[in-house]
């Protein structure tokens, strides 16, 4: 079963987002703050994450992401961004944020399913590559 | 090298930018004052029926060509003069041109007269230039120096320790040996020497002064604007928050996730998402309004603007096909240059007009975009067989929150900040937008509006 991990710091996000992949079958797991997002994605290994930008934590989502890819963790990222800041108000714009796609909230439940089916069709091909 | 700048020139960039533009203003001058200089010559002769001895007229026809080529050199100096501390900077160059015409102007005072030439007044005019350039101490010591050379040069003719070159024809007596013509002259002109130096000086200062207190206060301002952008986009984020929690349940609850809903609910619950879509474009808007006037820096891209534009109408193709919209897009530019410019800015701008023409051209409408350039500058002409825009309306369009008379019912939706932005954009980039409506696209009761957008290349 794929399952889908949700980071993000507002449980209403958590619970709607999770509701619209449920309901196309795939398992999801959720997080509310950075800390407990490592943990699960380190636990669960999903095949995908949805991380929010979620400005307001003392370690952010870009900070997640970055660290997950240290990790070695390639697992592919969805980035729940708002518009400000995915366009360099708050952060250096060549910072690198080593995410595969960003997506601005909020977004339809047609739009969340076709872009995590792209991107999991994405990581198959890598994966069957390797 | 002493510096020269005096303490009252805080800002570098503008003030350098001053010295340099009086610098050469004043090599301007000179040719001007190489000018009269030759036809007072001409003219003092032919016409004034004044006569030069050849001592005179050879040292003064020198003198004219000296300050001419003296000009010249300056002229070619001019060009390679920086603004580096510590070395000879333009106010060196300032001080270098007064010391060259300040010699220049008392060998042409010895030579017409010294006390009995009127001439030496132009040492007054001098020092009031140098006021406005030079720091107090120097232009104080220049004057000095020139009281101290003048009266040395009145006196030494007076105690006939060197000739006298007296304009015959000028003066029936000869004044250089009257005591009390020498002081009365000699003293006035100290004191009016030192109080031009004084006043320019202070006057030169006092408005320095103001000028910073001026650009103080401007900073002080649009420092004041920034921290109220920064205010409304926290703001906003605030209620975007909860507001796509709202729209995600209701969402989730039209897609029946949960479970069947009935005709009357699903019925008000898509009101309710439509108008909490509209307020979540209106935040968008306003962020993106505050992020322009918050960031003074555009992104520098290459941009070629048919891929930003067929990317917008690729986004479009729904609305477009559900509403049996006709669009053409011609690429008629002879260059094809790309521009150089914000590409994500850009990229709002233009799918804020196309979103625009899909919005009100209607079912069955007509749009098309042209894309024409010249060397220099392309130009994107955006045009729909819409409602268009009333005549009164034409001139207010691009303003905050305007929305067109015609529109203000609620068939259509939108915050009226979506051209505002626009305008901004192009502006950013030193480009202009203009409307007009009717357009060449206008059917019988749709009048249409086409938008011009002219963005320089490179």
């Amino acid at each position: 079963m794929i399952t889908i991990a949700i980071i993000d710091d507002d449980p209403d996000i958590l619970d709607a987002s999770g509701l619209v992949l449920m309901s196309k079958g795939y398992k999801v797991v959720t997080a509310a703050n950075p800390e407990d997002g490592y943990k699960i994605v380190k636990e669960n290994s999903p095949d995908l994450i949805i991380l929010d930008v979620m400005m307001n934590e003392p370690d952010d989502g870009f900070f997640l992401a970055q660290k997950f890819r240290r990790e070695k963790i390639t697992t592919p990222i969805i980035m729940y961004t708002s518009i400000s800041k995915a366009s360099g108000l708050d952060y250096g714009v060549n910072e690198l944020i080593p995410v595969d796609e960003f997506v601005e909230k909020p977004i339809s439940p047609e739009q969340l399913i076709e872009k995590v089916e792209k991107l999991l069709k994405k990581k198959e091909a890598r994966d069957a590559r390797i | 090298m002493i510096s020269l700048v005096p303490s009252w020139a805080n800002r570098y960039a503008d003030y350098w930018d001053t010295i340099q533009k009086r610098n050469l203003w004043l090599i301007n001058l000179r040719f001007g004052a190489v000018v009269i200089l030759t036809g007072f010559l001409i003219s003092s002769i032919l016409i004034l029926n004044l006569s030069f001895d050849k001592t005179q007229f050879i040292a003064l026809v020198v003198i004219t060509l000296l300050i001419l080529f003296y000009n010249l050199m300056l002229k070619r100096l001019s060009r390679f003069i920086k603004t580096i501390p510590g070395h000879f900077n333009p106010l060196h160059f300032s001080l270098l041109q007064m010391i060259l015409d300040l010699s220049a102007l008392m060998l042409i005072v010895y030579f017409t007269g010294s006390i009995e030439t009127p001439l030496f007044m132009f040492f007054v005019f001098h020092m009031i230039i140098g006021s406005l350039i030079l720091p107090g101490f120097v232009i104080f010591s220049i004057a000095g120096t020139i009281v101290f050379v003048f009266n040395i040069l009145i006196f030494s003719e007076y105690f006939f320790l060197i000739p006298h070159h007296s304009i015959s024809g000028l003066l029936t007596i000869p004044l250089y040996t009257n005591i009390k013509f020498i002081l009365s002259y000699d003293v006035i002109f100290c004191c009016v020497m030192f109080i031009s130096v004084f006043l320019a000086n202070r006057i030169a200062n006092q408005l320095y002064t103001i000028e910073q207190k001026l650009i103080e206060s401007l900073d002080k301002l649009s420092e004041a604007e920034a921290e109220k952008q920064k205010y409304i986009v926290g703001i906003v984020h605030e209620i975007k928050t909860p507001l796509t929690a709202v729209h995600s349940y209701l969402d989730i609850v039209l897609k029946k996730i949960l479970g069947p809903l009935n005709s009357n609910i699903e019925e008000r619950l898509l009101r309710a998402r439509t108008r909490s879509n509209e307020a979540i474009e209106m935040i968008n808007d306003v962020l993106k309004v505050s992020k322009l006037r918050l960031l003074d820096e555009i992104a520098i891209d290459e941009v070629e603007l048919s891929e930003v534009i067929v990317k917008i109408v690729k986004k479009q193709t729904i609305n477009l096909r559900a509403k049996h919209i006709m669009l053409n897009f011609f690429d008629g530019r002879t260059f094809k240059k790309k521009i150089k410019g914000d590409k994500f800015l850009l990229e709002i701008a233009f799918s804020n007009l196309i979103g625009n023409a899909v919005k009100y051209v209607g079912t069955n409408g007509l749009i098309e975009l042209d894309l024409l350039d010249n060397e220099n500058e392309i130009e994107i002409e955006i045009a729909d067989s819409g409602i268009g825009i009333p005549a009164a309306d034409l001139d207010k369009i691009f303003s905050d929150f305007f929305r067109g008379s015609n529109i203000k019912d609620r068939s259509y939706e939108g915050t009226g900040l979506g051209l505002s932005i626009v305008k901004q954009i192009i502006e950013r980039h030193k480009g202009n937008i203009s409307v007009a409506s009717p357009s060449k696209l206008q059917m019988p009761g749709r009048p249409g509006a086409s938008f011009k957008i002219r963005l320089p290349y490179i």
